[in-house]
């Protein structure tokens, strides 16, 4: 369970993409703290993710994210619900590491010698106090996006909205950022393919063209999934033979 | 010409950009009034000793230089016409020297100190609506995405070459154009998620 006060809810919600429709009276919550969103390319996993952080905005229905309604509340939102991106060269805004991860404090009026030791105190917390006044395009990829987790969570939100975050990573850097966010209290949304990942979550909900194909044990969910495109595949594997 | 924060830090990076910019400007001024050779020489020496004693990677530095050769050459075939040989020894020995001191100061300072630094400078800017906040915070965002659009347009030569054998051409800049478009929106989107701005609305 995610702490007390901290869930997602979709009442009714629609959504359009370009001309087609995605969402149509779509209806979750959330409550538990690790959630994998898993669908193949187009089947809504992103604009769910967007939905929660007030970068989408429902046509109709309602999103809550602890108490704030995304259409009312949208300027609160960040600061409640972080988002991680796929491409950490898509959000890395600063050219050192510590400017980076002390931006959210700075735009929220901290001081910029205490935004910058918190920074700081952060990355030591990490064991890279070392990278404070490193140029961030000197960094690896997954030295980047734990920049990214760091820059998001310093912000101290309760939900971390993760878009296919480790896709371009290798296996033990995928598991040692996970297990980072695993230390986090946040409630975590992690869109992603990487179903063994997934494995582990309390919770898997299966995106298909906007409609929830599965939702439940990760084991049962991630199961079906595969079989879905088992069947798919079928035709194609036999004229192989 | 935007020099970049250099890494392992020096001596330098421990002065607080203030002094650094003050001292830039006094030296900067010094070096104006000096028309005699020898001096000017003796001090782009002592610069090139200082750069040589950081080490190897501050020498790397030196070649910023290189793309401005060629309005050295204009100035000093100008200064030939107008005045003679000294003066525009004289002029391009003194242009390096200021070159190479503003280098000192930006390789040293990290962008934010230097935007604090400069804040109240730009304070008055307010009057016409203009924040300083948002300024410093354009030169530091423009200064992270040089090395990141040279790496895009790296990754298009390359595929350009893998396909076709030859060197990437003009044709390149359109589709590296159109990239650079899709990439500032995710940029926007991912300033939107962090809330840019939502505290001064």
């Amino acid at each position: 369970m995610a702490q007390d006060g901290t869930f997602i809810t979709f009442s009714n919600v629609d959504l359009s993409r370009g001309n087609e429709k995605l969402f149509s009276n779509l209806d979750i919550e959330i409550r538990e703290r690790r959630v994998g969103i898993i669908g193949n390319n187009g089947s809504g996993k992103s604009s769910f993710l967007r939905l929660v952080n007030g970068l989408l905005l429902p046509d109709a229905g309602s999103v809550n994210v602890c108490g704030l309604d995304t259409c009312k509340d949208r300027n609160a939102l960040p600061a409640l619900a972080g988002f991680l991106f796929q491409n950490p060269d898509h959000q890395i805004v600063f050219p050192t590491v510590a400017e980076e991860i002390a931006f959210v404090l700075r735009e929220r009026r901290v001081g910029a010698r205490e935004a910058r030791e918190a920074a700081v105190q952060l990355l030591a917390a990490h064991g890279h106090a070392d990278w404070a006044d490193r140029p961030v395009h000197q960094l690896s990829d997954g030295q980047k996006q734990l920049v990214c987790i760091l820059a998001v969570t310093i912000g101290s939100p309760r939900v971390l909205l993760l878009d296919e975050p480790f896709s371009s990573l290798d296996l033990p850097t995928r598991h040692d950022l996970l297990m980072r966010l695993d230390m986090m209290p946040q409630l975590l949304v992690m869109a992603s393919h990487d179903l063994d990942l997934l494995a582990g979550f309390d919770r898997v909900i299966w995106f298909e063209k906007g409609a929830i194909r599965g939702d439940g044990a990760p084991a049962k969910v991630i199961r079906d999934y595969r079989a879905s495109f088992a069947t798919m595949l079928e035709p194609l594997r036999i004229a192989a033979q | 010409m935007i020099g970049l924060y250099q890494h392992p830090p020096t001596i330098l990076h421990r002065v607080s950009a203030g002094y650094k910019l003050i001292a830039l400007a006094v030296l900067s001024i010094v070096c104006m009034r000096i028309g005699n050779v020898a001096i000017l020489a003796a001090c782009l020496g002592a610069l090139l000793a200082v750069y040589a004693g950081f080490g190897k990677p501050f020498v790397r530095r030196l070649a910023i230089l290189r793309p401005l050769w060629p309005t050295m050459l204009a100035i000093f075939v100008a200064q030939i016409i107008v005045a003679d040989w000294q003066s525009a020894t004289a002029s391009i020995l003194r242009l390096l020297v200021m070159v190479l001191l503003a280098d000192l100061v930006t390789m040293s300072t990290r962008m934010q100190a230097m935007m604090d630094a400069l804040a109240p400078l730009l304070r008055p800017l307010r009057m016409f609506g203009v924040s300083s906040e948002r300024i410093s915070f354009c030169v530091a965002y423009v200064i992270r995405l040089v090395p990141l659009l040279l790496e895009q347009w790296q990754l298009y030569a390359d595929a350009w070459r893998a396909r076709t054998g030859n060197r990437p051409g003009w044709r390149l800049i359109a589709p590296f154009f159109a990239n650079i478009l899709r990439m500032a929106g995710r940029h926007a989107e991912a300033l939107d998620a962090r809330g840019f701005g939502a505290s001064r609305q």
